[in-house]
């Protein structure tokens, strides 16, 4: 019984599913004369027993090592698809983090979501959410994986469209799935290549696969772009990255969730495909190419939003386009440490952001303003979160960015360019968004501003906690590099750029309307970017509209060429037109005569020869 | 708030796109039309609502009055009175969802208009309030030293609580004016929609100027946040701000509106909100990110017997019972409205001076501006 | 005698159904036919318990000589690919008969052609001989023939003709086939026979798989013999639709497995490379087309089309694994269009109209249909292939099974399953998203939108298929099972003509356009 905590592990995403389906009496309306927070109350309790089975399995793997439960989950011919889980101090360590987050998020969810009525059915999804995510992280077959990541895009899918009657959620919640569908088919498409050249789909037969592998280049780019075209739609990657920024008109709570560990899950199944993708170096540049614009191109983007749930977005994509670079470049570790501390900060970035907009009834950051004085637990969260985000020493992301840096530093100074422009990219976006929502004049919106009540200050004021310790979680987890590897060039460049943001953000004029400007190139520009480069618009020109040239097409010459030609030859007319007609009035009797006749002479002409 | 002058030139009158409902509250009648069906529904509405909004005011003025600054209310919608059954059924959200009369006293507050919002930002609540949370924090360093850090946190927190108990206290009238409306119908004595407009509009005037007051009681001192010497009076303090708050502007439902900036379906202006009861669109009701689902929930418990069989003669019966009753409800709300433009009207109705009239019309055509877009074309008609 | 009673139980049920009084009320021959729908489920489920899933030949064979001078032997049998398809048969005609209304008109006769069609598929799975397999599939297009004509929609006549139009010229195709085999092949017998064929020419196997392709291509339908099928569908009542494209179609693919794939192996072999682009035309035209629908029963139609064409792709690729993926696939092809189908039946019913122009929100909880628009939700996704229920196994299944041997067409044919989510997700988010609506909004002023309530008993049938989607999507060894030793038993013929198996590995060739034989056209 020693290891029951580990024996045991696969409960951990069962208890998210269980509290999803006991929440269907409620969301399915069977329950009405009373309300539905039980069904709330249900998921955080089987979140956090999800958590606690977490912890004790956390603790176990030291003195057991890692543990792996496998079983056969679909066996046919030649063909074994396994349903198996890896329970090691990593996988084990992320699922904390998404429970625990989740746990959070749902709490914060209490009072966010406290005026609305389907409470049963939103936590029920984040219950299956969650169940997703944790079995995500903890999968350690390619087959398994691929299904969570699946159900991940089906709950993305509901969740943002929660508030299904909205209209622009209409087309959030499509794009959102349509988006990443197009990266699941694709990886779909690699995963069955994998299963057919390798046999099995676990990831440690698949790397030793790889050892022996032999295909040839073509094949192996091909693969290894299918491979990593899943977690592109995942992570919001250039050019699948136009979901997400729609996905904010979702419910904040899970907007909290989807900016931090849902993206991370996608990221966490590229590095676990990173060995396999290794067997085309194009594959790897191209996740460094990926990467690179979306990291530039996502933080130049936030800067002209002036929604603060998008602005926010933005800047995920681009910090996961940092971790895109990190894999592309063979460094998992950087990856992963910028994942989880971006996910932690940028968590309690949205829940700074989810209480203003409940607060304000609004999202408009130039209709906002005066905030600091007023909402203490907002202002705190939004500067931990903010400090927890850029490159400051000794929090979060400063490791992630200076390990990233350090290991560039000799054999790709490019990368170590986009690096520190990320940061101060992200840094000076940080202060023009908290001075236009925290400092200044109050406005209409933001004139009465009482701070929100416990239940959502509650999880901010935790994640603050945990955003300050999470240094020292990282020691004691050995995770920090040791002092004598930190390259002061490095981390003097990384602090100034962090620096220079800010300089910038607090030096540029705001004009609280944010208004366009009158010179015309520095307009184009600012279109440019507030319309995220019009990517929307060349999807609507190419891949959208070639689906539907194509489906018009196939319709018209399904009507007039296909069943035209048939029409004219006139079988149909003549004899549905003329001799059936009289009897459509609902004498069968002349059409079961007309068919025996019919089928009689037909089966006597052809057999006639018999007889 | 409310325009009380003539700015139409007297040639312009008595056309308005919706003069006949002018013409209608000027002869004491209603915006809705005098059917038996519709004194059913709205009466027996109001009969509800009464006792919901009875249960809403005296727990908003519990909580002004006994949360006064806790961080940490758990048992705020207790009213003070914590068994474990209670603990239980509020657990098992068997109870009235105070979070709407919260939700409508939050949006009073974000609106502002009226004498309250205006005291609220005084030298004088500023330094009652000042007393009030020293009062409160004495001994409290951790919360002293926050105070120092975020001077306007707390203070913040008690308008809020002013809201409260200003809310509360107005809820309290309306509860037994609709109360006592449903005796009368039920005793026969008011059988017709105007009738019922006349006894709100009777209800209203009557307690026009009763004053709004509002003191904590803090370690057995009272201090005053709202003196009875800032003469903040019932209708246009309270009734009238909350009406252009709940009926007029409302907030956007995120079940039905992008908050979404950059395709700006919000105007940034607030007086240019009209997501009110009174333009509310009942159908969605019940689902995901509507909030009034709340108060028709807790409105279907005390349906009386007759409405609720009205109600299930529907093609639905029981299963879309919140819609109807939003639309009964709705309904109600045109007759509060009418009642207090009847209220409000600069000179009496029946004036027979010319100026006085060409007033009144103008009064008068100002609102019917504003419920052009609203769903008074849909309330005339007859079906369900 | 087992299996007679599979064929006899609905045979007597007919009968009995025709000829129950008229003094009696009306609704009890519903509740009759119901009862002898059920009975067959049963029967089915018995055969099903005592087949053997560890032996690959044919079970429970019965045969009586019939007409000697036409080499027609009444002779049953039952083996892995046929018996999913009878418990399906039995299911969706039970839930078919459910769904039909208690108010229909003319019962007896409605009823009676009902379990008429249940016990000609029957038949015709079980059939061990071409001409009676041949009589049973004829005899199965008279009551559906009818059944459209006479409780059809407005259009009802047109499409009852021309679906009678192809099916019949599909029929004679089949048995212009049929004798092909017994002529050409040289025996007397019509008996299945997977040797029948051995002594023939690759070009006589050829023009006899050509006509059997052709015949059975009407019936699945594949791209161009296809646009029967939409036109039968729209104006089809929706148990009739159940009926239709959960059980008839199959009869097609059952077909081209059964007589062209086993039966022709030499000449499938050779034509194996083009057979799997006529899948990948047919998949992708028909998603294609799907796309640009704006009736939602056409939509299901079309969607059909294209997932009939993952059947035809695994049959072309024919290994083992893609064997066994053709008869995942129908049942799961058969589960899923039924439940969609019976749902926008119910769609139908309430609001009178399936234009997805129009139609508008129908998740609102109170004034809409929230069950509905849940397990249409469900059923849309099982059909896009998301993980969790039969339709992404099966698919999974056939493309991992035909991946190897075709993998150009197979990852064609997945950007099909891609654009199944977005014709699909078009459905959903315009009929069940957004503010309830059930016609083009208007200047007029309306009082608010007004549905009637959907009963537990039409949401019944939809639940119990939902439930089996999910159920045989976390378990799809309960579904294989049946068809494993059977399946694997078949040679795969194909496999020598494509590529080695999968231990080594794959080489460009592998990715080259189509791999087939270069003087194929000379023919």
């Amino acid at each position: 019984m020693a290891d029951f905590w580990m024996q045991s592990g696969w409960l951990i995403p069962a208890y998210g599913l269980v509290g999803a389906i006991a929440t269907l009496p409620w969301s399915l309306g069977l329950v009405r004369r009373t309300g539905q927070r039980p069904a709330a109350y249900l998921n955080l309790v089987m979140t956090l027993l999800a958590f606690v089975h977490g912890v004790g399995a956390f603790r176990r793997v030291r003195e057991y090592g890692s543990q792996e439960l496998n079983w056969d989950w679909f066996q046919i011919t030649d063909l074994t698809l396994h349903v198996s889980f890896e329970l090691s101090r990593l996988s084990l360590g992320i699922v904390l983090l998404i429970t625990g987050l989740s746990f959070l998020a749902q709490f914060f969810a209490l009072g966010y979501l406290e005026k609305d009525w389907a409470l049963g059915r939103f936590f029920g999804l984040m219950g299956f959410f969650e169940a997703a995510m944790s079995g995500v992280i903890l999968s350690s077959s390619l087959f398994l994986s691929y299904s969570l990541l699946e159900m991940l895009t089906l709950s993305t899918y509901l969740l943002v469209g929660f508030w299904y009657a909205q209209p622009l959620v209409v087309t959030a919640a499509r794009d959102a799935f349509l988006t990443k569908r197009i990266g699941d088919v694709l990886l779909l498409m690699g995963m069955i290549a994998l299963s057919a050249f390798a046999g099995s789909l676990r990831f440690n037969d698949l790397y030793e696969w790889v050892k022996v592998a032999d295909l040839a280049p073509l094949v192996a780019t091909l693969l290894g772009v299918a491979l990593i075209a899943g977690p592109t739609g995942k992570c919001a990657q250039f050019p699948l990255h136009l979901w997400l920024d729609e996905a904010m008109e979702g419910p904040n709570p899970a907007s909290i969730l989807r900016n931090s560990v849902v993206v991370t899950c996608g990221a966490y199944v590229l590095i676990r495909l990173q060995p396999i993708v290794v067997l085309s170096p194009i594959a790897l540049d191209v996740l460094i190419g990926i990467g690179t614009i979306t990291a530039l191109g996502a933080s130049l983007v936030a800067l002209a939003q002036v929604d603060i749930k998008r602005t926010f977005s933005y800047s995920t994509s681009a910090y996961l386009g940092l971790v895109f670079i990190a894999v592309g470049t063979e460094w998992p570790g950087v990856a992963l440490t910028i994942l989880l501390t971006h996910a932690i900060a940028k968590a309690l970035l949205f829940m700074s952001v989810g209480a203003i907009i409940l607060t304000t009834n609004c999202q408009d950051l130039t209709e906002l303003g005066g905030l600091s004085r007023k909402m203490p637990a907002t202002t705190v969260a939004y500067i931990t979160a903010g400090l927890g985000m850029v490159g400051i020493f000794p929090l979060g992301c400063f490791w992630g960015y200076t390990l990233g840096i350090d290991f560039f530093w000799q054999s790709q100074p490019a990368l170590v360019a986009v690096f520190l422009l990320v940061n101060l990219l992200t840094a000076l976006n940080l202060t023009r968004v908290f001075r236009l929502v925290f400092l200044g004049a109050a406005q209409p919106k933001s004139r009465r501003a009482p701070e929100v009540a416990w239940p959502m200050a509650v999880p901010m004021v935790t994640l603050v906690g945990v955003t300050l310790l999470v240094p020292l979680g990282m020691h004691q987890m050995d995770l920090l590099p040791p002092w004598r590897y930190i390259n002061v060039t490095a981390f003097v460049l990384l602090i100034a750029s962090g620096v220079a943001g800010v300089a910038i953000g607090a030096a540029m004029p705001l004009s609280q309307a944010l208004a366009r400007s009158t010179q015309k190139p520095l307009r184009i520009l600012q279109d440019l970017l507030a319309y995220d480069f019009y990517t929307e618009k060349l999807y609507r020109l190419t891949v959208v509209g070639l689906v539907e040239r194509l489906s018009l097409a196939s319709s018209w010459f399904d009507r007039y060429i296909v069943d035209g030609v048939v029409n004219s030859i006139g079988l149909a007319s003549l004899m549905g037109g003329e001799s059936l007609k009289y009897s459509v009035s609902g004498r069968s009797q002349g059409y079961i005569l007309t068919i025996v006749v019919g089928v009689g002479l037909l089966v006597l002409l052809t057999t006639w020869r018999m007889w | 708030m409310l325009p009380m002058t003539n700015t139409l030139s007297p040639n312009l009158v008595n056309d308005h796109p919706l003069q006949p409902f002018i013409e209608r509250l000027l002869k004491a009648e209603a915006l809705l039309p005098d059917t038996e069906i519709n004194v059913l529904e709205v009466v027996g509405i109001l009969k509800s609502y009464g006792v919901v909004l009875d249960a809403y005011a005296v727990n908003l003025k519990y909580i002004a009055d006994h949360q006064f600054l806790l961080l940490f209310p758990f048992f705020k919608y207790f009213n003070g009175d914590i068994t474990l059954n209670k603990l239980l059924k509020h657990w098992w959200h068997d109870r009235i969802n105070y979070e709407y009369a919260e939700y409508c006293m939050r949006t009073m507050l974000w609106h502002g208009g009226g004498g309250l919002d205006a005291y609220l930002d005084s030298d004088e609540f500023q330094q009652n309030c000042d007393r009030a949370i020293q009062a409160k924090l004495k001994g409290n360093w951790l919360m002293q030293t926050l105070h120092r850090l975020f001077p306007d946190f707390l203070p913040e927190q008690v308008r809020q609580s002013a809201y409260y108990s200003g809310l509360g206290q107005f809820w309290t009238v309306m509860s037994e004016m609709f109360l006592t409306l449903s005796d009368l119908y039920d005793q026969q004595r008011i059988t017709s929609i105007p009738e019922v407009v006349a006894h709100i509009k009777d209800g209203l005037v009557a307690a026009a100027s009763l004053p709004i007051t509002y003191s904590v009681e803090i370690r057995g001192d009272r201090h005053d946040l709202l003196p009875a010497s800032a003469g903040l009076t019932f209708l246009m303090d309270t009734a009238v701000p909350y009406v252009e708050a709940v009926f007029f502007r409302g907030t956007p439902f995120l079940g039905t509106v992008s908050y979404n900036a950059q395709v700006q379906q919000i105007s940034p202006d607030q007086s240019r909100f009209a997501y009110g009861a009174l333009y509310a669109d009942p159908v969605p009701v019940g689902g995901a990110g509507i909030p009034p689902t709340l108060l028709m929930q807790d409105m279907r418990h005390f349906l009386p017997d007759y409405l609720a069989d009205y109600y299930r003669q529907g093609l639905r019966g029981d299963e879309d019972v919140r819609v109807q009753i939003t639309q009964s409800f709705q309904k109600s709300m045109f007759c509060v409205t009418s009642a207090a433009l009847q209220g409000l009207l600069p000179h009496p109705a029946t004036t027979e001076v010319p100026a006085e009239q060409a007033a009144n019309q103008a009064f008068l055509a100002t609102w019917m501006d504003r419920l052009m877009s609203s769903r008074l074309a849909v309330v005339q008609l007859a079906e369900r | 005698m087992m299996l007679s009673a599979l064929i006899l139980i609905p045979l007597v049920g007919t009968v009995i159904v025709s000829l129950w009084p008229h003094h009696r009320p009306a609704k009890e021959v519903g509740q009759v036919a119901l009862l002898v729908q059920v009975l067959s489920l049963v029967g089915a489920i018995v055969v099903a318990t005592r087949f053997d899933i560890q032996q690959p030949d044919l079970q429970f064979v019965e045969s009586l000589p019939w007409i000697d001078a036409l080499g027609l032997t009444y002779q049953l049998g039952v083996d892995g690919l046929s018996m999913p398809l009878l418990v399906i048969n039995s299911l969706l005609g039970a839930i078919a008969v459910y769904a039909s209304a208690a108010t229909i008109q003319r019962p007896r006769l409605y009823f009676s052609l009902m379990l008429l069609i249940n016990m000609a598929v029957a038949g015709a799975f079980l059939a061990q001989n071409l001409i009676l397999f041949f009589i049973f599939y004829e005899l199965e297009l008279i009551p559906l023939y009818l059944l459209i004509a006479i409780w059809g929609g407005a259009r009802r006549g047109y499409a009852a003709t021309k679906f009678l139009i192809y099916t019949a010229t599909s029929g004679i195709l089949i048995l212009g086939g049929f004798l092909g085999f017994v002529w050409l092949g040289g025996t007397g017998s019509f008996n299945y026979d997977a040797t029948l064929a051995q002594s023939m020419t690759l070009w006589q196997q050829g023009t006899i798989l050509i006509a059997i392709l052709i015949g059975f291509g009407i019936k699945i339908p594949l791209f161009p013999f296809h646009t029967w099928l939409p036109d039968a569908h729209v104006e089809a009542s929706t148990p009739v639709s159940v009926l239709l494209a959960g059980v008839l179609l199959k009869l097609g693919t059952y077909g081209i497995v059964r007589f062209g794939l086993q039966m022709l192996p030499d000449a499938w072999a050779f034509f194996a490379p083009w057979l799997a682009v006529w899948a990948v035309v047919s998949v992708l035209y028909g998603s294609l087309a799907a796309i640009a629908q704006t009736d939602m029963k056409k939509m299901v139609a079309y969607s059909s089309i294209g997932h009939m064409g993952y059947i035809l792709l695994a049959a072309a690729a024919a290994t083992p694994l893609a064997i066994l993926g053709t008869v995942l696939q129908m049942v799961s092809h058969g589960l899923i269009s039924g439940l969609l189908f019976l749902l926008v039946g119910i769609v139908y019913k309430t609001t009178g109209t399936r234009d997805l122009t129009v139609l508008r929100g129908l998740l609102n909880p109170e004034r809409g249909l929230p069950l509905v628009g849940s397990l249409m939700i469900l059923g849309v996704m099982a059909s896009a292939g998301i993980p969790g229920m039969v339709g992404f196994i099966s698919e999974f299944i056939v493309f991992r099974g035909s991946f190897l041997t075709f993998p150009v067409p197979t990852l064609l044919c997945m950007v099909g399953a891609g654009l199944t989510a977005v014709y699909f997700l078009l459905l959903v988010n315009r009929v069940f998203f957004g503010r309830l609506a059930i016609a083009l909004p208007s200047d007029k002023v309306e009082p608010d939108v007004m549905l009637p309530p959907v009963a537990w008993r039409d949401r019944l049938p939809a639940i119990a298929l939902a439930l089996l989607i999910v159920v045989l999507g976390l378990q799809p060894h309960w579904l294989s099972r049946w068809s494993e030793v059977t399946t694997l038993a078949w040679r795969s013929p194909s496999v020598a003509i494509a590529q080695p198996p999968s231990t080594t590995p794959p080489s460009m060739a592998g990715f080259a356009p189509l791999p087939f034989t270069p003087d194929v056209t000379d023919d």
